[in-house]
């Protein structure tokens, strides 16, 4: 036992110094993660703002200007570009100039005055952006509701609506976008920074060619997978530390629940992602395939974690992928510590679900190790299957195939390759 | 030239590697591409009716009459309180005793809802629809209340779209970000060399630094715009996005695309001294904001200086706008001048700089 703490803690003070080497990769490490969740927070969840708009007045009446002027002090909207035309506005929006157009047609303020008439107004938003036309459209239709109210109540006959709803929001009173944004991207900077320096551990190794010196050393499998795991557990435990940090500090952020607990389930989170990358740094030859690997994984959990679009609306077999998603569960977690105060009773599935999922990825990793750490060895022992399988085949079958097979290259059994 | 060869023979070599420049952009637009196929989303919602009443029961009927929330009932705040800290539900709706009486009464009758103010845009969709849904109920009861025809009619349409509206503004977005596989690839295939020491046995030979750079980069550039070609069939065909530019120019600004995202891999490439560092620089390059900082989901926010400023220096940005305008409003490079140039000058800087900061020496 005494032995393996011993070379367990060598493994990691090599690992350690390597990292300390490369002040570049540190400072990457330790100081660019605080730096893009500053930035990020900044930006993100601040919802659309100050669309250009383009409004097109056919009427020129008092009334047209009144509802331009309305559009213009929206939140969403500002008028960028008067025009005559409708086409020329199109161009413009075409172009990108512009993002939405609203239109006042002739007679919209004769219309409006009318009692026995109705006004129209035409709005075109740019599609190409679905949250810029549906914010667009959103605006100009509560500026048209506004209007509406104004002339019901001119003219007495405002009624009651049927039912009255009161909103209150729950944890956050002012539905700020912040707190929900920067909880998420601290789940994905703690994510990236995991998962790729595990995903580089054994590659690295290999490519250089110190793999077989450690092979040599006396240090068993499991030592070896729990002495490159250590390393990366810190340096993301410190990373979501000192991010915290910057979300409470920088950004007045809440952790209303117990920030000891949030760090208890942030280790099973990282050990899915030093799983996940122990295995793309077995099953890959070089790094340059170990991070292609990593980046379409991390697509796909960025995907199923519910950021672009609620997890409840994925299709079918997207939502069932999603639940093997750590991501997606411990964002759950974070949000539900920080921000709801949730305690483990609360937790209890995602918690649950995370430590499955940490301990099943663990295992399959525990279990291509044990397979060797020869990339080539998988690829042997299939084709060597494969030769026995047709063997078996040709002896049982005609002499058809076996003409046949004669005449086709045998497998190579050893996969010969130069080191360049 | 004979570098370009060697890099030509580097990705072909290994199966794996030319998969993944050539293919992954592709195979990974499939499994974004797939979490926007639905369209709406169903809210979960909590319902508790205090008035159990006729009318009550009728609202709650109208709440759960189309696809919008799936409603469970509740009886009590500690029911709605532990579903909202669970995030099992979007919003509670509490319906207060005499909700009839008021109703039935010409006065609005009051009905609290509860918000999960943690996602916003869950929260602004749930709203939005209760109101919607609100306004229903009082049509149907279709009160004796002088309602004049509506004075003002808005007719609104989002220009370029045909069906599905979210899938189709989004799937030319993506683009770009899965683009950035093969760039990144690029980035680590110049560490690697410095790491290896092949960059050594370089030294040795009369090829020069912006000869070797530009082999690099041609290989690059070049294996990842045939992966344009999946991409773009896969787009029109499998998502039926139309396609309503000219495909020659998207090849064309493409190209650009890739010359200035190689450019500044090659940068990366240049900074770090092992294939680790590089793959770390990169990853926070390309892609958190990739996602966020693109003007991808949300248009890019003007207001903040230093965010629009990183914002354009990114060429991914231009290339979502280019990419958007391309498929669905069919424009043309005249139309498309501002995003287009702007593509042009950042794969001067990035190429240059990453000419610049390559040292061809023995560390």
């Amino acid at each position: 036992m005494q032995d393996t703490l011993n070379r367990v803690w060598g493994l990691v003070k090599k690992e350690f110094l390597q990292l300390g080497r490369d002040k570049l990769l540190l400072g990457f490490i330790l100081v660019a993660p605080l730096l893009e969740l500053m930035l990020m927070g900044g930006i993100t969840g601040g919802g659309v703002q100050n669309l250009p708009l383009a409004v097109v007045d056919l009427d020129r009446s008092r009334a047209s200007r009144e509802l331009f002027a309305k559009l213009d002090q929206t939140d969403e909207l500002l008028i960028k570009a008067y025009s005559d035309s409708v086409a020329q506005a199109q161009e413009w929006m075409q172009s990108g100039r512009v993002s939405a157009i609203v239109v006042a047609p002739p007679g919209y303020g004769e219309g409006l005055l009318d009692p026995h008439a109705s006004a129209e107004i035409h709005v075109i938003a740019d599609g190409s952006s679905y949250v810029v036309s549906s914010a667009a459209i959103g605006a100009a239709e509560s500026v048209a509701a506004e209007i509406v109210q104004d002339i019901a109540v001119r003219y007495g006959v405002a009624g009651g609506e049927a039912v009255e709803l009161r909103f209150t929001a729950r944890f956050n009173s002012a539905l700020d976008g912040q707190p929900g944004a920067i909880t998420m991207m601290l789940g994905l900077i703690v994510y990236q920074v995991t998962l790729v320096i595990a995903s580089q551990s054994f590659t690295r190794e290999r490519e250089l060619g110190t793999l077989e010196q450690l092979r040599v050393t006396p240090l068993g499998r499991l030592e070896l997978m729990i002495g490159k795991a250590i390393p990366t557990l810190l340096v993301g435990l410190v990373n979501c530390l000192l991010m915290t940090g910057v979300a409470v500090a920088w950004f007045d952020i809440p952790v209303r629940g117990s920030l000891l607990l949030l760090m208890l389930l942030t280790i099973p989170f990282i050990l899915t992602q030093i799983g996940w990358g122990t295995l793309i740094s077995l099953i890959s030859r070089t790094q340059q395939q170990a991070m292609l690997s990593v980046f379409a994984l991390a697509m796909l959990e960025i995907a199923c974690s519910g950021f672009l679009s609620p997890a409840s609306s994925l299709p079918e077999a997207m939502r069932l992928l999603s639940y093997f998603s750590s991501v997606q569960h411990y964002i759950k977690i974070l949000r539900g510590v920080a921000l709801r105060g949730a305690g483990l009773g609360a937790l209890w599935l995602p918690a649950l679900a995370l430590a499955g999922i940490a301990l099943s990825v663990t295992a399959l990793a525990w279990l291509r190790l044990r397979l060797g750490l020869g990339t080539d060895l998988l690829k042997q022992r299939l084709q060597i299957w494969r030769h026995i399988y047709r063997r078996e085949r040709r002896r049982r079958t005609g002499s058809r195939t076996r003409k046949l097979n004669a005449q086709k290259p045998q497998p190579a059994y050893v996969d010969v390759r130069v080191k360049e | 030239m004979s570098i370009l060869v060697k890099e030509y023979r580097h990705i072909i070599r290994e199966p794996r590697t030319l998969w993944m420049v050539f293919l992954s952009p592709a195979f990974v637009l499939v499994a974004l591409s797939t979490i926007f196929a639905s369209g709406r989303s169903c809210i979960n919602l909590a319902l508790w009716d205090k008035d159990h009443t006729s009318l009550s029961r009728q609202f709650a009927a109208t709440l759960s009459s189309d696809d919008d929330f799936s409603v469970s009932y509740v009886s009590g705040y500690g029911e709605v309180e532990s579903l909202l800290m669970r995030q099992n539900i979007g919003a509670a709706v509490i319906i207060p005793p005499g909700f009839a009486d008021k109703v039935q009464s010409s006065d609005a009758a009051p009905v609290q809802v509860i918000l999960d103010g943690v996602d916003t845009f869950v929260a602004g969709q749930a709203a939005g629809s209760l109101l919607g849904h609100a306004a229903d109920f009082g049509l149907a009861l279709s009160r004796p209340l002088s309602r004049p025809p509506l004075p003002l009619q808005i007719r609104s349409r989002s220009a370029y779209l045909s069906g599905e509206a979210e899938r189709e503004s989004m799937i030319p977005a993506l683009i770009p970000i899965v683009f950035s596989l093969p760039v990144m690839a690029a980035a680590l295939a110049l560490a690697r060399e410095r790491e290896t020491g092949s960059l050594e046995s370089l030294v040795a030979t009369p090829v020069r630094g912006p000869e070797y750079l530009g082999g690099k980069l041609i290989a690059y550039v070049t294996t990842a715009l045939v992966g344009l070609l999946p991409v773009w069939l896969e787009t029109t065909l499998l998502f039926g996005v139309p396609f309503r530019g000219n495909p020659l120019l998207l090849a064309l600004l493409t190209a650009d695309f890739l010359l200035a995202s190689v450019g500044m891999a090659l940068f990366i490439g240049n900074l770090a001294r092992s294939q680790q560092t590089a793959t770390v620089i990169a990853l926070f390059i390309f892609f958190v904001p990739g996602f966020f900082l693109t003007g991808m989901i949300e248009p890019i926010d003007t207001t903040n200086l230093l965010g629009s400023a990183i914002s354009y220096a990114l060429p991914s940005t231009h290339f979502v706008t280019i990419c958007r305008a391309v498929f669905l409003k069919g424009a043309n490079l005249v139309k498309m001048w501002r995003p287009s140039s702007a593509l042009l000058i950042l794969s001067i800087i990035w190429m240059g700089l990453g000419t610049l900061t390559f040292k061809k020496r023995v560390r």
